[in-house]
């Protein structure tokens, strides 16, 4: 069912050019070569490729007449939000149009009483919670990059971030989407409230990483801030420990709103940068638990996890209340990926889910394939929900070292669907993960994920070479190998 | 009458169902006639089809996901119509279905494959009973956070094919939340799969959300794992009564505070009165709350206090009693070998509540209608005939209020008067093209689903 790869052909651009200008104007039609550098990529700045055209439309309509343009001349559109994604998603196709939704960042409607605002894509992840919190709201989905990645792109990429644990990631929270479909065509699927009769297109769209088409307006839900939250800061000796921790505190009951793990590598990085002094730099792994509820829920809850982190070894438990020394716990968490920077010229982060009860085993493994590799590891680590970000630090100068770093980081996520876990837990697939969906998915499997698409872009000019491998981008090998490797295991 | 979009379904020629084959694949003990079976499925067939068409002629109860891979891989050959189920609860849900030649039943996919209980999932296949299930998971203190219809008789399958659950959506959403994973038998026979066994995944297309609520039209789910919590140590329920304006300022001041209420339902006044066994004129708020001892105590605490400064009665319920308030309330609202109740799926902006509650009392006074105060999703339920045109009228009401009424349960005839669906608005002809790509012969549930499909 895969479509024949599209060749670059030598288009003549300037009749198609005039078009874009009489639907969205002079200033939303880009084509300096200069002007379109910044767009060669996204978050995963390894992988670089030059839109054609780069355009910015104002409205549904806008959009609608776009991509009714390529559609007329068969060209491949991308979207493109903030551009912070982190598996490539936005990455442009050759010979393509990215659509930038920058320019439609209006909230278009707050609805307090039910619990719901729309807004266009380009609107700010962190925007909504501002736009609701003086009400005593919030919108709960909160990625690393929630100050600039847009909600068009975390529909796209079903984005997580540290607090889904308990409240659930970006599908949890989409109530109805506007769309734009790769024809041009206008449809609204989902609505005001969370079921609808028909089949769920809502949730089919989100995740669907731009390959089934552009949302123009968003319906979201909003949530009632908890009363008190509590965070706290365990540190362990062993990576061991606080593993077993995270399993005591779930099998207690108690289901956090953010759980999560660094390793000693992570510790030393945010400390040279942060300097929070208070991860200390001995720490084998630390831990961060975040509670939420009743002040009486939370207070209680935070007592139990802190007598559950000491019997498990913790050598120092810290605990914070008030919002700014929360902040400053958080603050060496949210500054792990760029922290990163001060280690090495460069680093690769992964995006790997795993059962959260081998959590000792794989990071004994990732240190091994490091080491095997010789390349240094960090690992951040949604604890709660088994998502791992593996950070593999190099230098690209360092000729042939990003292809040695891919295939550590291709080994790693291997590792994760042999434990019984997933290659992307909240960045996408994207460009950089389609080789690897054969590790997880048979051919029938993808196959039957393909008529999903082939329903909404039979053309395929929608993100066509995103998601899924083709011979082209992942050779053929990329097609078989997994059935033969994982015989006994099933893959799920 | 409506018009329905039936000439995809009509064009196949009928197939007469080759016995040998089927028994061949299944064992010949697998394969009854509806009969044979047990009488049930003859007078559920006879609701879902309407009358003057034909029953299936068989019904097959693959034990594996193999064998039933190998039953379509026949009925995709012999283009026998195919009608999935599970134990048959809610076969009568939906659309008439307007042609079938057999009857998939996933009741003897019944093996638990694996309780992770660390990692707080469980998968199994598609007919273990959901009564089962939770018994199981119970046994290490977790529970799926579903409350759905005929929770005895109910599988898995048939819960995420018709996305039935109820209350518990105030805190843990609907079935569409809890699904992380499923494998399916396509219609052409293939076995598929989507998603994972672990709680957040976001490789590929998410074919989970596509499949619930699909009412057994685009493949057959034969295993599925889902997301589970853990059972908290206290429960406690408090109804509340009184006038409709006092008891709209509870339902705004609750989901304005701090409270975290794990359901949190509207009820109409015979319903309230059902429960309550005294005449009551009024709706009732009913909200359950279930945290640690301490934090139950102080949310109960808040609501009466709130109760008691609107002059609204409050009524605090534990143990026994509240399990059998929610075990009444569901009975009332979906109660099993009750054919002639009209069931209806609802749904209106949280906000409107109360006024749907005004245009039912005037319409409907005795219907039974339940509205979750969050998310506005309910059901409404008729224990003795209804017209078509009153469902049509309390149909435009929702409409107007962002909602919908979905018919599930009533009388053919009264199937035959109204779309049990209803509009879905401009996303029909991406749903009919979703149809054709996973069943272009439209042998699965013809008829069943939104605008005919």
């Amino acid at each position: 069912m895969l479509a024949p790869e599209k060749n670059a052909t030598q288009r003549n651009w300037q009749p198609i050019i005039q078009e874009f200008i009489t639907v969205l104007g002079e200033k939303g039609v880009v084509r300096r070569k200069e002007e379109l550098l910044v767009y060669e990529c996204d978050g995963l700045t390894s992988y670089r490729n030059r839109p054609a055209l780069v355009v910015f439309p104002r409205s549904t309509e806008e959009v609608s007449q776009a991509i009714k343009i390529c559609a007329r001349h068969q060209l491949p559109f991308v979207a493109r939000g903030s551009g912070t994604g982190l598996s490539g998603g936005a990455l442009p196709e050759d010979d393509s149009v990215l659509i930038v939704t920058s320019r439609m960042n209006r909230i278009l409607n707050i609805d307090l009483e039910n619990q719901q605002v729309v807004v266009q894509p380009g609107v700010i992840n962190n925007w909504v919670t501002q736009a609701v919190s003086g009400a005593g709201f919030y919108y709960a989905p909160d990625p690393s990059s929630q100050i600039i990645c847009s909600i068009g792109g975390n529909v796209a990429e079903n984005s997580g971030g540290v607090h889904c644990l308990k409240y659930g990631v970006t599908t949890n929270h989409v109530l109805g989407l506007k769309l734009v479909l790769p024809t041009g065509g206008i449809v609204d699927v989902g609505g005001s409230l969370p079921e609808m009769p028909g089949y769920d297109l809502t949730g089919l769209f989100v995740g669907s990483e731009g390959t089934l088409g552009i949302a123009t307006e968003i319906t979201l839900k909003i949530l009632k801030t908890a009363e008190s939250i509590k965070v706290l800061l365990a540190d362990f000796t062993s990576v061991e420990a606080a593993g077993a921790t995270v399993s005591d505190i779930i099998g207690a009951g108690i289901i956090p709103g953010g759980m999560e793990m660094m390793d000693n590598l992570s510790i030393n990085a945010v400390e040279d940068v942060v300097q929070t002094g208070c991860y200390p730099r001995d720490a084998a792994a630390v831990l961060l638990v975040e509670v939420d509820g009743l002040a009486i829920e939370a207070e209680e809850n935070a007592r139990r996890v802190e007598a559950l982190c000491y019997q498990n070894g913790a050598r120092n438990v810290q605990m914070a209340t008030d919002p700014e020394a929360r902040l400053t716990l958080w603050k060496g968490r949210k500054a792990a990926f760029a922290a990163m920077g001060k280690m090495a010229p460069d680093y690769y982060v992964q995006d790997g889910v795993i059962p959260r009860t081998k959590l000792e085993y794989v990071l004994g493994e990732i240190t091994k394939l490091g080491e095997q590799f010789g390349y240094y590891v960090a690992n951040v680590f949604h604890a709660g929900d088994g998502n791992l970000h593996p950070l593999v630090l190099y230098d690209n100068a360092q000729p042939g070292a990003l292809e040695q770093v891919e295939a550590l980081g291709g080994e790693i996520l291997k590792l994760c669907v042999k434990v019984g876990g997933s290659i992307s837990g909240e960045h996408g697939i994207g460009a950089d993960k389609r080789c690897y969906m054969p590790e997880m998915f048979s051919e029938t499997d993808l196959e039957t994920m393909q008529w999903v698409r082939q329903v909404f872009d039979p053309d395929r000019i929608a993100n066509p070479t995103k998601i899924f491998p083709t011979p082209r981008t992942c050779g053929e090998a990329a097609r078989s190998h997994a059935a033969e490797q994982f015989k006994e295991i099933e893959r799920f | 009458m409506w018009e329905r979009e039936i000439e995809m379904h009509q064009s196949l020629s009928i197939s007469p169902i080759n016995w040998q084959e089927l028994e061949a694949i299944a064992g010949a003990e697998s394969v009854k006639t509806l009969e044979q079976a047990d009488p049930k499925w003859s007078q559920a067939i006879a609701r879902a089809m309407g009358a003057g068409l034909q029953p299936p002629q068989a019904i097959v109860f693959p034990d594996s996901a193999e064998k039933l891979a190998e039953v379509m891989t026949c009925a995709y050959k012999q283009g026998w119509r195919v009608l999935p189920c599970g134990a048959g609860s809610k076969l009568t849900w939906g659309g008439l279905i307007q042609a079938a030649d057999l009857l998939v039943s996933t009741a003897r996919l019944n093996r638990l494959i694996d309780h992770a209980i660390g990692d707080l999932t469980i998968t199994a296949e598609a007919g273990v009973r959901f009564a089962d299930l939770q018994h199981q998971l119970a046994q290490a203190n977790q529970f799926l956070a579903l409350d759905p219809a005929f929770a005895e008789q109910a599988t898995l399958g048939g819960i995420v094919a018709t996305a039935d659950t109820g209350s518990l959506r105030q805190r843990y959403g609907g079935v569409r939340d809890m699904l992380l994973g499923i494998s399916f038998v396509r219609a052409d026979g293939l076995i598929a799969k989507a998603g994972g066994r672990v709680v957040k995944n976001v490789a590929g297309y998410d074919l989970m959300k596509l499949f619930t609520g699909s009412y057994g039209t685009l493949g057959i789910v034969t295993q599925m794992t889902f997301r589970v919590y853990p059972q908290s140590e206290a429960s406690e329920s408090v109804l509340v009564q009184g006038e409709v304006a006092a008891l709209e300022q509870v339902r705004s001041t609750v989901l304005r505070s701090g409270l975290t209420p794990i359901a949190m339902d509207w009820l109409s006044p015979p319903l309230a009165s059902q429960l309550t066994d005294a005449a009551t004129t009024v709706p009732a708020l009913l909200l359950k709350f279930q945290a640690i001892a301490p934090s139950v105590t102080l949310q109960v605490q808040r609501v009466k206090e709130l109760a008691q400064s609107l002059q609204l009665a409050a009524i605090g319920l534990t143990g026994d009693l509240e399990t059998q308030l929610w075990q009444q309330l569901q009975t009332h609202l979906a109660a099993a070998n009750q054919p002639d109740q009209t069931i209806c799926k609802v749904g209106v902006l949280p906000a409107s509540a109360t006024l749907w509650f005004q245009q039912l009392e005037r319409l409907a006074p005795k219907g039974f209608g339940q509205i979750h105060a969050a998310s506005g999703l309910g059901r409404l339920v008729f224990t003795e005939p209804v017209e078509a045109n009153l469902l049509l009228t309390l149909r435009r009401f929702c409409q107007e209020h962002n909602g919908f009424l979905t018919v599930l349960q009533a009388t053919p005839a009264i199937k035959q008067q109204l779309d049990p669906w209803g509009d879905v608005g401009t996303a029909l002809s991406v749903m009919q093209l979703v149809k054709r790509q996973f069943d272009p012969n439209g042998v699965l549930s013809p008829g069943r689903f939104v605008g005919g499909i």
